[in-house]
């Protein structure tokens, strides 16, 4: 099983990797920190921060992700091209 | 059917006939060769890309009975009811990470469960059987709650519940469930995608008029959350004795800080079960490539922002001063809210964008179980030489079987009864979390180990639940999905912590503290783990590093093992 694994391929990518995730992590644990955002005020359009703070988190989160994938799409192909499985073009 | 309005009605008949006329004419929708392979009629031919994905998942993961629970918790006063909306934040990155992972392996080798990918990694016919069990148990009683979300509407509506005979008081769910059994039969994957255009334009546009129509005549949102929380102050101020000794609960819209934990596990448990799901898996791995997971993964998040949107309606349905019956049915609010407030032609499109929102998720898991089925159990044990066509007719008959159960559950047993099973759901599938994304990241855990761990998490998480009385009447069972962390569930006094955290929560953290103590003691006294069938390259190898072929033929890679 893992001892009988190749050596690890495809280096060059674990920085890209890395920051991906980096930029993930904050859209998974802020969510989680309620005490962050467990307040009345400030309100939004009549929306107590409670409410419209999570909400904004959507679109942050979105934005987030949305980076993530253009950095993923270059890390695949880096990847497949390292692994030599792919030819031509990248993710559709 | 004395309030029945015919205009709502017929509105409602329209869109449920056109959907059934899209659900048949599904089968000829992107049809393939060969239909007589599980991979056409189970996975809509592995060839959907962002677009479709888009809508089938979307369709499949926000149901019609979330759409009515969500603000009923709000409605009711609950004060962790909102975690749905961090619970659909946190999930996509998690599925950014791992699905495609999942999806390239189950390329590679041709599963189409869960349960295979077990069978294939851990090389363990008693672990890939528990993984498909969890997961067929966890999915009954989510596709019987669908039932009871269209059951809602047909009360608000009035139809049906004058007869005394059972019979004729449920033929309306009857038929809508027949036609949806012929359909799915007939179409498999191809019906809910196509379906889910329907569904999803009918509720964006329904939850769109009504959080910008109803605050406009209830005074803006400014008077419903303040509408919301006197209701909750008189509440707590009229109940203060029952309250303070325990036999009520407090109302609250914010979490106080004895609830943060409980809202927080409870948005990341849910987080991490939610793509343990047999039908949430069944929709990813109906997409074309690995981008389409992940530009999804970007993309659905509109949807929590409506599920977000949706939720407020259970305080708008306070401001709007719904009453829900007696003893109340908070799960009456929002369909009763739109029969109070839209005009009759447009609570009958919010009915039918309802009602459709049930049909798409149910067809998805009846189809996802009938997979789990003929894969895990009928190929692994009953048919081992099954051909392809075979296959895709068991899953086609038993996707029949898995939606009479259903209905028969919901009629015969209890709504309330099917709410405790769900609630057992969610703590159970999350108990396969270590076997399936664990796995797909690493080999090191040992199938004994995993399967151990599981037990321990099913039995915890079961027995917790269990003997978790509802507030105001002790003796009773499944009154929450939170208990104190690491309670007991033979002792009441024990009790190391007096946090409350999600059932399913700590159950997974047993699992998993097991799962890697067994599997240390396993390897190190050399215990054989099995023959892994997969290779690093199927994954693209480390941890973080992935990448493989973006498309496969269905038809030219390696059979199942």
């Amino acid at each position: 099983m893992t001892d009988s694994r190749p050596p690890r391929p495809g280096t060059s990518t674990r920085g890209r990797w890395f920051l991906i995730c980096l930029l993930l992590a904050p859209a998974v644990i802020v969510p989680l920190l309620v005490p962050l955002y467990d307040s009345e005020d400030p309100t939004l359009f009549g929306f107590p921060f409670y409410f419209w703070f999570q909400l904004a988190l959507i679109p942050a989160a979105v934005i987030l992700t949305g980076v993530a994938f253009a950095l993923a799409k270059g890390a695949d192909r880096m990847d497949r091209e390292s692994h030599g499985t792919r030819r031509g073009e990248g993710p559709r | 059917m004395s309030d029945v309005s015919t205009v709502a009605f017929s509105v409602f008949i329209f869109f449920f006939l056109l959907v059934t006329i899209l659900g048949f004419a599904a089968a000829r929708w992107r049809r393939a060769e060969k239909l007589d392979h599980l991979d056409e009629w189970g996975l809509g031919g592995r060839s959907f890309g962002t677009f479709i994905a888009w809508f089938l998942i979307g369709g499949d993961l926000y149901t019609a009975y979330t759409f009515i629970a969500v603000p009923a918790l709000l409605y009711a006063g609950s004060a962790v009811g909102f975690f749905a909306v961090p619970y659909t934040i946190v999930v996509y990155p998690l599925i950014f990470l791992f699905m495609p992972r999942l999806w390239s392996v189950s390329h590679r080798h041709g599963y189409v469960t869960p349960a295979d990918f077990v069978q294939g990694r851990y090389d363990s016919r008693p672990l890939a059987l528990a993984v498909a069990l969890t997961g067929i148990l966890a999915t009954m009683p989510y596709i019987a709650l669908q039932l009871v979300g269209i059951e809602v509407v047909l009360q608000v509506m009035g139809i049906g519940s004058e007869s005394d005979n059972w019979f004729i008081q449920d033929l309306p769910l009857f038929i809508a469930f027949a036609v949806l059994a012929a359909y799915t039969y007939s179409s498999g994957l191809r019906a809910p995608a196509l379906i889910a255009f329907v569904k999803d334009l009918l509720i964006y546009i329904v939850i769109f008029v009504a959080i910008i129509y109803l605050p406009t005549k209830l005074g803006g949102w400014d008077a419903i959350f303040s509408a919301a929380s006197d209701s909750f102050d008189t509440f707590n101020k009229e109940n203060a004795d029952a309250i303070a000794s325990g036999a009520a609960s407090p109302k609250a819209a914010i979490p106080p800080p004895l609830l943060h934990w409980a809202y927080a596990s409870l948005a990341l448990g849910s987080a991490l079960a939610l793509f343990m799901y047999p039908h949430s898996v069944t929709a990813v791995l109906s997409t074309r490539s690995r981008s389409v997971i992940r530009r999804n993964a970007a993309l659905l998040p509109a949807y929590s922002f409506l599920l977000g949107l949706l939720a407020l309606l259970g305080f708008v349905a306070i401001a709007a001063g719904v009453t829900v019956g007696d003893p109340p049915n908070p799960q009456l609010a929002v369909p009763q809210l739109f029969e109070n407030e839209f005009p009759d032609w447009f609570a009958g499109v919010a009915f039918a964008a309802i009602a459709i929102g049930a049909l798409v998720p149910a067809a998805i898991m009846s189809i996802a179980a009938a997979n789990l089925w003929t894969r895990n159990i009928y190929k692994a044990y009953l048919n081992r030489n099954a051909t392809p066509s075979q296959e895709a007719q068991q899953s086609k008959v038993v996707s029949l079987f898995v939606k009479v159960g259903a209905l028969l559950f919901v009629l015969f047993v209890s709504t309330q009864f099917a709410l405790d099973l769900q609630l057992l759901g969610g703590v159970w599938i999350l108990q396969t979390f270590p076997a399936i994304v664990i796995g797909l990241y690493t080999g090191w855990f040992h199938r004994a180990a995993l399967l151990v761990g599981w037990a321990v998490g099913m039995v915890y998480g079961t027995w917790t639940a269990f003997n978790n009385p509802k507030v105001g009447d002790p003796g009773s069972h499944f009154g929450s999905p939170l208990d104190p962390f690491l309670s007991v569930p033979w002792s009441d006094t024990f009790l190391p912590f007096d946090t409350l955290v999600y059932i399913g929560f700590t159950a997974f953290l047993l699992n998993l503290v097991v799962t890697v103590v067994l599997t240390a003691i396993l390897r190190a006294i050399k215990v054989p783990g099995g023959v892994d069938q997969t290779s690093p390259a199927d994954y693209h190898a480390d941890e973080g590093d992935v990448g493989v072929e973006e498309e496969l033929d269905p038809y030219t890679t390696t059979a199942h093992p």
